[in-house]
């Protein structure tokens, strides 16, 4: 993922640069504060450590190897802005040492590597960590899933800014002067390799390191883990979501739902009759039996999401969403209260049979 | 490479040796696996770094230019091949290096393999798929038949671009190339600083730098150890993958450790947040020529650009 000079314009590359200079200023001011004296010896052999693992070849069933960029590891090792300053300098010792990945595209590769990467992997991982203990073996796991959505967030903006230079750089005849791929193609192309072969290296790759320090040396990862409990012994039960929380993301759910309008065209499949393309299919006349059993039911309520009148769409269109939902409500609620009755009479069966055997 | 001073590495140690398959047979190059390639890496990482080491220790023109002034130039220079829309103006950039390189008495076999061996392989593989009618519409000039109807072939404006992109590629490559192989890192890290890159930034590049070299002897001594482990070959992908993130981790423990004694290290020394640094040397007039001669060639090729486009 690293992008050579001459893929990206200069114009993208300041941007990119100009974008990168508060995340650095920022992870600066917060590293400085989170271990006074010690963060420079740390995050120096964090940079040199970031540089290594870019370097392990990982072993991809068909025999050949992949390697991964290890960004989120850095970040759940050391925290989120030290993961930035870290994968920034070795990315730097990278391209002025190595030549590999360009010097002036140094913004959008850190951008992408040293900032996104982490952040996002990060966020996730904090997410699907919440209430586990240091050693449960779901943070391992966890930590694998966040290293592949990150590696795969880092890839699309790279794809995004490779795809941006066709459109916005080329010449009076359409020569692309930069990157010649439009964002229809560097997506895919993108997406295709990083959610197959790499995302999975990554996620083995993080989850394994995770997994082998939970086994072997907790110490370190409780760097950036202080007040976390070591295992389940001394856990409270773990809190369960309250029914407020379900409420209000099925309400979100419904109040998003009319997004879908916005979209042209109608789904497939589910065009009427009178609608239907028949010359496409080189039909004369609607079939007989789709004639006959579209419209065998002639009582719904509300006929196409309306009033039977059309005289107030809008309306109609929100009655009818309102009366469907209370509709499934009732339904699962039945549903869930003839679940609980037959669970009732069969605990109190068991207890009548355990009481005579007693 | 031919100039052996008492304090260059003997050319032997760099030199790569050849993938031969274990039953001696000559010839025969064996797939590398994971850990021969990952050993493989390490030591070419060495290799690459005593080499510029070798290269920024000789007597040549850029060897004697200020890196200041030599990280300057060399931004100026990219800048004015990424602004740049004419190959001629990009081929110019390209020579000049060539002429640098040798200047500064550089191999240019080896300037021009480095350059040209990387950049089929990536770039190359990269854009050709751009140069047909699928991806850059335009005029068609090597057409190969139609698909449903629709002429298609390699279309001029696919091959223009192309050639612009390996071209750009490969002048920015050799620039970079140029300095960093031509300057030593200590003197590369001070030009940073006087360019206003936090001295934060600084002063852990420069560890990290210094400490890569050590955990880099670690990865090897893992590596080159479960291969003198390993009987026969080894193909079981999920116990190798087991291995090689016990391996990071256990990276990670011996980085973390050598960072607590490198802190106490620091301490004992008399450290306590704040790092001076020395006075960096005054520029020459060699110096300023130069710098002059980098901004002259930027102005020169983005000005003869506007005029060729």
């Amino acid at each position: 993922m690293h992008i050579p000079d001459g893929y990206l314009s200069p114009e993208t590359c300041g941007v990119m640069g100009a974008a990168m200079v508060p995340a650095w200023m920022t992870a600066g001011r917060h590293v400085r504060k989170v271990v006074t004296s010690r963060y420079v010896p740390l995050l120096a052999l964090g940079a040199a450590y970031s540089f290594l693992v870019m370097m392990f070849n990982v072993p991809v069933p068909d025999g050949t190897t992949a390697h991964a960029v290890g960004a989120v590891l850095i970040a759940i090792l050391l925290g989120p802005w030290a993961a930035v300053v870290a994968v920034s300098c070795a990315l730097g010792i990278q391209a002025l040492f190595f030549g590999d990945g360009g010097v002036l595209a140094f913004g959008a590769n850190c951008f992408n590597m040293a900032f996104v990467m982490p952040m996002v992997g990060y966020a996730v991982y904090k997410i699907g960590t919440r209430n586990l203990s240091l050693t449960a073996p779901r943070r391992a796991v966890v930590a694998g899933v966040a290293g592949y959505v990150g590696l795969n967030a880092a890839a699309l903006c790279a794809a995004t800014e490779i795809g941006l230079q066709p459109s916005l750089f080329h010449t009076a005849n359409g020569t692309p002067l930069y990157s010649p791929f439009h964002l229809s193609q560097s997506i895919p192309a993108m997406a295709l390799a990083h959610l197959t072969v790499a995302g999975t290296v990554e996620l083995v790759l993080t989850a394994g390191v995770i997994a082998y320090l939970q086994r072997a040396n907790l110490p370190v990862l409780r760097i950036n883990h202080p007040g976390v409990r070591e295992d389940d012994s001394t856990a409270m039960a773990p809190r369960r979501l309250g029914w407020r929380w379900g409420a209000a993301s099925l309400g979100l759910a419904a109040l998003l739902t009319p997004v879908g309008l916005l979209a042209s065209g109608s789904a497939f499949g589910e065009d009427s009759p009178e609608h239907l393309n028949l010359h496409k299919y080189h039909l004369q006349t609607v079939p007989n039996g789709l004639a006959h059993y579209a419209g065998f039911w002639h009582h719904a309520l509300f006929n196409g999401y309306d009033f039977s009148n059309d005289r107030h769409p809008a309306l109609g269109y929100i009655a009818s969403a309102f009366v469907g939902m209370a509709a499934i409500t009732v339904v699962v609620f039945a549903v869930l209260a003839l679940v609980g009755v037959v669970r009732r009479r069969h605990s109190s069966s068991d207890s009548a049979v355990d009481s005579v055997r007693a | 490479m031919t100039d052996a001073s008492p304090t260059a590495t003997p050319d032997w140690l760099i030199r790569p040796e050849l993938g031969l398959c274990p039953c001696g047979c000559i010839g025969k190059r064996a797939k590398a696996d994971f850990v021969e390639k990952t050993i493989g890496s390490a030591s070419n990482l060495m290799r690459q770094s005593m080499f510029s080491d070798d290269v920024s220790a000789r007597d040549g023109l850029l060897q004697r230019v200020d890196a200041r002034v030599k990280l300057v130039g060399l931004l100026a220079l990219l800048v004015s091949s990424a602004l740049a829309h004419s190959p001629v103006v990009l081929i110019g950039l390209y020579s000049l290096s060539l002429g640098l390189a040798s200047a500064s008495r550089l191999s240019l076999r080896f300037f021009v393999a480095r350059v040209w061996l990387f950049i089929p392989i990536f770039t190359g593989i990269v854009v050709l798929p751009a140069t047909f009618s699928f991806i850059t519409h335009g005029h068609i000039v090597v057409p190969l038949g139609s698909w449903f109807g629709t002429r298609v072939g390699l279309t001029q404006q696919g091959l223009t671009a192309a050639g612009l992109i390996v071209l750009r590629v490969a002048t920015s490559i050799s620039l970079v190339v140029l300095v960093t192989i031509t300057t030593s890192w200590p003197r590369l890290l001070a030009a940073l600083r006087a360019l206003l890159v936090p001295r934060m930034f600084i002063l852990v590049i420069g560890m990290a730098y210094r400490y890569l070299f050590h955990l880099l002897g670690s990865v090897s001594d893992m590596f080159t150890a479960r291969k003198a482990r390993t009987v026969g070959s080894d193909a079981n992908t999920k116990r190798d993958r087991a291995f090689v993130a016990a391996s990071a981790g256990a990276l990670f423990g011996r980085a973390h450790a050598l960072s607590e004694e490198v802190h106490m290290a620091m301490v004992s020394r008399g450290y306590r947040g704040n790092v001076g640094t020395l006075a960096s040397a005054r520029l020459r007039a060699t110096d300023f020529a130069f710098g002059a001669g980098a901004l002259l060639v930027t102005l020169t090729a983005i000005g003869v650009d506007h005029v060729v486009r």
